[in-house]
């Protein structure tokens, strides 16, 4: 179509047709179906469904028998296993977020105060975070190797060999080093978030500082922590929703094992599903149901007391 | 400003950096070594150097096992989602971003609410929900189930950047007579080339290393993606550690590529969500 007659039919048109944030109810749909019906096919109605599964007891052959609360009482009073999970996951989250975001804002200081190649180390320093679960999992594996691992390796060397063991076969340990890798993963995404919040900050303020002589520490303390606090508030709770989930690098290094040692929360939902021979989906539904329910809750009251103390100006 | 540091402070800063640099990158080069090696060199001294190199050990991955079927599966899976929820979100956001509409508040929380849904609130019922209706062990089943958890993120962060493009632009388009369909397609896209590229290098990496979807709701051996592959070829391999570690470089290398020429799209892709 020509121009001309495109702009003879536009001044031709209503005035309605004219007004680009009007749309017809067809137009909108054309637009907003294919997305609405992926996701309501896909992502709502799988949720109800969890939920609704969550009171009744799924077996094979369709078998479905409403239990009422029954699934989140046996859960809550008669699961020793849940509780073991709930205990590796809560302290696998309270350590790897803290580490995660403070080693990650350490990692991006280090950038900011022009480090040699700051450049450069950012791109390396990052490269964890785009590698699968698999493959840091099964990396991780080779490092915490009992024969020819490089953590037994470097123990050796600086003289330490007496704390050389099995980190992934031990129930002592597993945890612990599953929770190492997890943290190495993810060190590079809190840094770069941070840096880009930190090249963000006003450049006064800090000069200012500077010209006051305060120091580094003072400065971190009074300054950049303060002024970084919607980021790292962000962070912690990006980071919260990461660990409380965490089922890839668990199952791939451990499967939960040895003596459930590393099983969180996600594991035992998945075993519970399709590893065990109970048959029954409606259970392990009512778990990811009852740990979204309490995911939700921190997410309001870590929300609700880091945001609301006075809000810095600037 | 930047902070500046006496110069004998940036010994420590330096030697830090160093070190967490060896932490970071070093894993990466002694898989990238062991690679090149076969399992007897491996044995015989772990950390020695990849002389002589054994390149061929590739086409053996590649040829010997069904690596080239995870491959190529991941290829096709992972292409045809990123399509699907780029052009789908895109239609969405624009949607959201410029028409004024009752019930428009409704329709981005209700998509946005999806950025909280964890999968694994999901994973039981979609599993049934594939099973009823034939597309478990599909790998189109797999294309749905991506394409429809990945819609939240890709509205979101499209949306944001669409609805910073000057209103005065679509007034004249629509003037000159433009459908509204060529202005999605003809000036949204366009202008929103960079924020789409950003989501398309995000789902990408995302959906490449995809693992508790995959896991759950594909079966047979000649239907896996490149990393429940690499789980079973781990799993058939377990101590022939030289193949395995040639299989994760065939996984890491195209990620390495494509971060090397978009490194910095990438990191602002992956952290596009948390900045704001």
């Amino acid at each position: 179509m020509s121009g001309l007659s495109r702009r003879l039919r536009g001044i031709l048109g209503n005035a309605a047709a004219t007004d680009a944030r009007a749309a017809s109810l067809g137009l909108l749909l054309m637009f907003l179906a294919p997305a609405l019906l992926f996701y309501a096919g896909f992502a709502v109605y799988p949720v109800l469904r969890t939920f609704y599964n969550s009171f009744h007891a799924i077996r094979p052959q369709g078998v479905v028998e409403f239990v009422g609360i029954g699934n989140f009482r046996s859960i809550l009073f008669a699961d020793p296993t849940f509780w073991k999970a709930v205990g590796n996951t809560a302290l696998f989250t309270v350590i790897a977020t803290l580490v995660d975001v403070f080693g990650g804002l350490l990692l991006a200081l280090c950038l900011f105060a022009r480090a040699p190649s700051a450049g450069l180390l950012r791109v390396i320093w990052f490269t964890p975070v785009l590698m699968s679960y698999v493959v840091v999992g099964v990396i991780w594996v080779w490092i915490y190797d009992y024969d020819w691992g490089l953590a037994n390796a470097i123990l050796h060397w600086i003289g330490l060999g007496a704390y050389e063991q099995s980190w992934l076969g031990h129930p002592s340990t597993a945890l612990w080093s599953v929770m190492g890798a997890h943290i190495w993963k993810w060190l590079g995404f809190n840094m770069i978030v941070f840096l880009a919040a930190l090249y963000a900050l006003p450049g006064e303020v800090l000069g200012a500082a500077e010209l006051d002589n305060c120091g580094w520490v003072a400065k971190l303390f009074y300054i950049i922590i303060p002024m970084l606090r919607a980021t790292i508030v962000n962070l912690l709770v990006l980071s919260f929703i990461g660990k409380m989930m965490v089922f890839d690098l668990v199952w791939i290094m451990t499967g939960g094992g040895p003596l459930w040692s590393t099983e969180t929360v996600s594991t035992y939902v998945y075993k519970r599903a399709f590893d065990w021979n109970t048959f029954d989906l409606g259970y392990p539904s009512a778990i990811a149901v009852l740990w979204f329910v309490i995911i939700l809750a921190f997410i309001a009251i870590m929300t609700r007391l880091l945001r609301q103390r006075d809000r810095l100006e600037f | 400003m930047q902070p500046r540091l006496a110069p004998l402070r940036r010994v420590p800063l330096a030697a830090f950096a160093l070190f967490y640099t060896i932490v970071s990158g070093g894993p990466f080069l002694w898989v990238a070594v062991m690679s090149l090696r076969t399992t007897a060199e491996i044995f015989k001294n772990p950390y020695g150097p990849p002389s002589p190199a054994h390149w061929e050990k590739f086409t053996d991955a590649w040829d010997k096992s069904n690596y080239h079927t995870y491959f190529w599966n991941s290829v096709v899976v992972v292409t045809i989602a990123v399509v699907l929820v780029t052009v789908i979100g895109a239609m969405a956001a624009h949607c959201l971003a410029r028409y004024r509409f009752r019930g428009s508040r409704l329709v981005r929380f209700l998509i946005l609410s999806g950025l909280v849904l964890p999968p694994q609130l999901l994973i039981l019922a979609l599993f049934q929900i594939l099973l009823d209706i034939h597309l478990y062990n599909t790998l189109t089943g797999l294309i749905v189930v991506y394409v429809a958890t990945h819609i939240a993120m890709t509205v979101y962060i499209l949306e944001g950047f669409f609805a910073q493009i000057p209103q005065d632009l679509f007034d004249a388009a629509k003037m000159d007579g433009y459908s509204d369909l060529e202005i999605f397609w003809r000036i949204t896209m366009p202008v929103g080339a960079p924020a789409i590229f950003t989501t398309v290098t995000l789902n990408f990496i995302i959906l490449w290393n995809e693992f508790l979807f995959a896991v759950v709701l594909l079966t047979d051996d000649d239907k896996r993606t490149l990393p429940l592959g690499i789980m079973h070829f781990m799993g058939s391999h377990q101590l022939d550690v030289g193949m395995v570690a040639t299989g994760l470089m065939i996984a890491i290398v195209p990620v390495l590529l494509i971060y090397g020429f978009f490194s910095e799209t990438m990191i602002k892709g992956m952290t596009a969500g948390a900045v704001r």
